[in-house]
């Protein structure tokens, strides 16, 4: 992404305005005002609260929030030792207009996780981090259904904390049953608060310690199957909550692991997103991604073919390794050379 | 006399090279981008403080320090921010200020930069034929060039570029020597030249309308001031950069398709010269004083070639080849004596 792509279309041509407008005042509104920029949405981090020994709070003012709907994520950036690294957190506020002050998110510190880690050790009130757009359809539908079910199993507590606080807004009448998994009591974040939500007319929470199972759920709500069903949590937790339900829709958010494996062995057929051109390629597995593009019919951009022009650069989602050093990475949004990488996963995303 | 070296020791000498590359590839980190964004807080301010001085200011003193001030920071965007951000050397940060689309202050447009530097005199360095950048197609500086009349007066017409070398640099990509020689279509230029146009004009508005209209009453010397630390840039670049290539010693080549990645590596040593300075030279350079770590390592943040000079230099010595080095002084001479020799059929 350049700095003139970031902004909105204007009349001056883009060399122009990536010449003297953009980077001047952008420059001097960065030294100004630092949590303020004309090319990305800064946010101040106001507040950063310990709900559990891993589970953080980070209250954040940003500028020119979009509005968001509860239940959706948000991509946060942070750049570490030089290096920005982007991952996505669920919002824990309800619902915002455009324009709102503040939101939240909720950060568990995964094992080995860089920007988890980053976040819990390094970054407290005054600090300033990148925010994306929101995104996701974790989201509850206008009217709000009559009975409903949230599910939440560990770290997946984030975006059911957000809808919980978001129904009890609503405050239309309802049937609303929360099951709230945790390893042990020390784990469970936002107990507290899931009780106090759940302290209202027609609505319950029901605390659960250890695995949850079927057999558990289907005690904890014995009408499953007629509500709307959401849930997050891990993959196992997940599916014990769609067998419960016996066939009915139950909507899942999915914490993916942002930083895909990158596989071993021999180069696999990528399928590659192009975001630009909006289309899928299958690639044949043979030889750089530039080569394999261009037989599959693209023309991406290329100048020495060997990894030093920058011509080919592009930015990538999944994995790929990177024929000049042997590394391979899935970090998103990184910059690789289509000239000198390959594959190293099924799925690619590329700004092409 | 270009030297040679046995198909397995070209082979291990790219190894060693490959192996400073991916070093210094994984040590990339806080202090890299610190250092860059330093230098850009450099300009920025320099830039601010020379204008302000010149706008406001009264009397010569306050002119001499504003105009100063602006042709540092314009030759610090031009060689360290500019030329090294848009090769890409900052791509690894992920900033969106930092890529390789940077556009800087400069007639050239970004987009014919990288084409004409990134892609072509990179890809094909020194090679006759093929490297535009040899002589920048007008000026013999090599004996292996055709002699053509033309080259006579090349003294003088050399520091004529120096003093317009923004605009021979803007003009570069566009082919206008090869165009004028009958080698291309006056559409094709007109084509190519576009993008130039639009961006020299709104740098000639910027430096000679803008600006001084801005000023009321200092208009004259603000519009002097520019001119000047225009001319500053332009000659401090010009010089920096013929001393790369230029220099007595430095080797052509042919083209060699079945180049292999050490006879790559060779050709950029051998085809490049540094010049010997303090730190704040290699800084204002661009770090184009260490012209040969350029050439080997493009992509890697420029501020890291000085260490590196010590391992290639090392590397160089076992293998006995040639490290072309010398004085500012000692460079720029070695450049006026190959321009004013060349002049004239060998």
């Amino acid at each position: 992404m350049s700095l003139s792509s970031a902004l909105a279309a204007s009349p001056v041509p883009a060399a122009l305005r990536r010449l003297f407008l953009d980077r001047a005042a952008e420059f001097w509104l960065g030294r100004l005002a630092p949590a303020h920029s004309l090319i990305e949405r800064r946010a101040r981090v106001a507040l950063v609260l310990a709900e559990t020994r891993d589970v953080k709070t980070f209250v954040l003012e940003p500028s020119r929030w979009p509005g968001h709907v509860a239940g959706q994520y948000v991509p946060v950036t942070v750049e570490i030792d030089g290096r920005r690294h982007t991952r996505c957190y669920s919002i824990t506020t309800r619902t915002t207009p455009a324009g709102a002050p503040r939101i939240a998110i909720a950060v568990a510190r995964v094992p080995g996780g860089k920007v988890s880690n980053f976040l819990h050790d390094h970054v407290h009130a005054g600090a300033i981090v990148t925010l994306g757009d929101p995104a996701g359809d974790f989201v509850l539908p206008d009217p709000t259904p009559p009975q409903i079910a949230l599910i939440a199993g560990g770290s997946g507590v984030t975006p059911i904390l957000a809808l919980a606080r978001e129904l009890r807004h609503r405050n239309s009448a309802l049937d609303l049953a929360i099951v709230h998994a945790a390893r042990d009591d020390a784990a469970a974040a936002f107990a507290t608060e899931l009780a106090a939500l759940a302290d209202a007319p027609g609505a319950r929470l029901v605390a659960h310690r250890g695995p949850l199972t079927v057999d558990a759920l289907r005690a904890a709500i014995p009408d499953l199957a007629r509500r709307a069903i959401y849930t997050c949590g891990p993959a196992g937790m997940m599916d014990v909550v769609s067998e419960a339900a016996a066939g009915a829709p139950v909507l899942r958010e999915r914490f993916v692991a942002t930083a895909p494996r990158a596989a071993a062995g021999p180069q696999p057929k990528a399928r590659v997103y192009l975001t630009q051109a909006r289309r899928t390629v299958a690639l044949d597995g043979d030889g750089t991604l530039l080569e394999q593009l261009e037989r599959a019919g693209e023309r991406p951009a290329h100048g020495c073919r060997m990894g030093i022009c920058n011509t080919c650069a592009c930015t990538a989602r999944g994995a790929t390794r990177d024929l000049a050093t042997g590394a391979a990475s899935g970090e998103p949004d990184r910059t690789i050379h289509l000239c000198t990488s390959v594959a190293a996963g099924d799925d690619l995303e590329l700004s092409l | 006399m270009i030297p040679t070296l046995s198909p397995t020791e070209l082979a291990a000498f790219g190894a060693e090279l490959d192996a400073i590359r991916a070093r210094v590839v994984a040590d990339l980190g806080q202090r890299d981008v610190d250092h860059i964004r330093s230098m850009i807080k450099l300009v920025h301010y320099s830039e601010v403080g020379g204008r302000a001085l010149l706008h406001l200011g009264i009397g010569p003193f306050t002119f001499a320090l504003g105009t100063s001030l602006l042709a540092a920071s314009k030759i610090l965007e031009n060689m360290e921010v500019g030329h090294n951000v848009m090769h890409g050397q900052y791509e690894w940060t992920g900033d969106p200020r930092l890529t390789g689309r940077y556009e800087w202050d400069n007639t050239c447009t970004g987009d014919d930069w990288r084409h004409s530097h990134n892609v072509l005199h990179h890809t094909y360095t020194n090679i006759l034929g093929k490297d535009r950048d040899i002589g920048y197609s007008f000026l013999r500086v090599n004996p292996a060039q055709r002699w053509r009349p033309s080259h006579v007066v090349q003294p003088l017409t050399a520091l004529l570029l120096a003093t317009l070398f923004q605009w021979g640099v803007g003009l570069h990509d566009l082919e206008l020597a090869e165009t004028l020689r009958g080698g291309g279509s006056f559409a094709t230029l007109r084509r190519r030249a576009r993008g130039f146009v639009r961006k020299a004009a709104w740098q000639l508005g910027k430096d000679y309308a803008f600006y001084p209209l801005l000023a009321g009453a200092n208009a004259p010397r603000v519009f002097a001031g520019n001119l000047i630390a225009n001319l500053a840039r332009n000659v401090w670049a010009f010089a920096i950069i013929f001393c790369g290539h230029f220099p007595e010693g430095v080797s052509v080549f042919r083209d060699d398709p079945h180049e292999t990645r050490g006879a790559w590596y060779l050709r950029q040593l051998v085809g490049s010269a540094n010049i010997e300075g303090s730190r704040a030279f290699h800084i204002a350079s661009g770090h184009l004083s260490h012209q040969i770590e350029h050439h080997l390592f493009p992509e890697l943040p420029a501020s890291r070639y000085p260490e590196i000079a010590v391992e290639v230099r090392a590397i160089c010595a076992r293998y006995g080849l040639p490290y072309h080095t010398g004085s500012l002084g000692a460079q720029l001479g070695s450049v006026a004596k190959q321009i004013v020799r060349n002049s004239l059929p060998s």
